[in-house]
């Protein structure tokens, strides 16, 4: 007698579904829980951990620069100066270093920052004076800065 | 003639109407009783140094950065170095991860030509922004090129049905600072 009906009955369902699961559950390895050891748990944790992933290397960028910032004002402030008018005075001695480079100056030579940090003062200082002018009234005019005492 | 065409003053040229607010710095006076608005709110700018003493000191200065670079009198040399779009702070003997393909083969030396910043124990050199390339010499050896760990970029939206997986490779250059010289000629 021969059987034919129960060739029909068994089904291959897709040989790489151990290799299909692993791939997601090796990501979730080191997760807490059942999230480490349950597909469906696993699935869902996995997305989440990704998606957190690519959002972070967006603002690591802008985390960066504020850690940045916030260094070089606290080491300005220790000479005398504020960050705004460190980093403006530094652009308009046409200094072209940026925030990085700038508080890794301000952490491993402390020197060099002092010595920015005096350009910056002088061209501050410089600033200062061409505003404030020398006290003379401009040539040839009746200036209306003159005193009425 | 004070009232011609373009001259849109409201009142006359001879009397002011908003009165100036403080003193001229230029014109202390010791007349009258000292009030808060007596004098400008920012500090009291110190007197400017004359200009010979001025310039006296930066010949001072310049002349001492001179005679160390001459004599090759400072240690280890740091550098500030734009490349690849990026500022290091560079010394000898680093490594250096570049995010991007180099056009130079693995063991091809490499001279890296914007120097923003060169520095030793005792002085330092701002370039505004560059420095001279007869100044600098910072001098780099291609060690390898791979390629980065398969990052992931995942975008979901929850409720939408919506979901993209990209794997991201890119390539990276590896590279050593071997040397940063200085040229005895500085003016």
């Amino acid at each position: 007698m021969v059987f034919l009906t129960l060739p029909c009955w068994i089904r291959s369902r897709g040989p790489d579904r151990y290799w299909k699961v692993q791939e997601v559950l090796k990501h979730a390895r080191h997760f807490r829980g059942r999230k480490n050891r349950c597909y469906t748990l696993a699935v869902k944790a996995v997305r989440r951990a990704f998606v957190y992933a690519t959002q972070a290397r967006r603002l690591k960028k802008r985390s960066m620069r504020t850690l940045w910032i916030s260094r070089i004002a606290a080491a300005s402030r220790e000479h005398g100066m504020k960050y705004p008018a460190l980093m403006h005075n530094l652009t308009k001695t046409s200094v072209q270093l940026n925030r990085h480079v700038i508080s890794d100056l301000a952490i491993t030579e402390p020197r060099s920052f002092l010595s920015l940090a005096k350009l910056a003062q002088a061209r501050r200082q410089e600033g200062f004076n061409a505003a404030l002018g020398d006290g003379k009234e401009p040539p040839g005019v009746f200036s209306r800065i003159v005193l009425l005492q | 003639m004070a009232a011609t065409r373009g001259l849109w003053r409201t009142w006359s040229r001879w009397s002011p109407r908003t009165p100036l607010l403080f003193p001229v710095a230029g014109r202390p006076h010791s007349s009258g009783p000292r009030t808060s608005l007596s004098g400008p709110p920012w500090p009291q700018q110190p007197s400017p140094v004359p200009e010979e003493e001025e310039r006296g000191r930066h010949a001072a200065v310049v002349s001492t950065v001179n005679r160390l670079i001459q004599q090759q009198d400072f240690g280890r040399l740091f550098a500030v170095v734009h490349f690849a779009g990026r500022q290091w702070k560079v010394t000898a003997e680093d490594l250096v991860l570049i995010e991007n393909h180099i056009e130079a083969e693995c063991g091809e030396r490499i001279r890296m030509e914007k120097v923003l910043l060169v520095g030793a124990e005792d002085f330092t050199l701002a370039g505004r922004p560059l420095l001279g390339k007869e100044l600098v010499r910072v001098e780099a050896t291609v060690l390898e090129k791979t390629e980065s760990w398969p990052k992931v970029h995942m975008r979901f939206w929850k409720r939408h049905r919506f979901q993209q997986k990209k794997i991201v490779i890119q390539p990276q250059t590896v590279l050593r600072i071997n040397s940063i010289e200085l040229d005895p000629r500085l003016s």
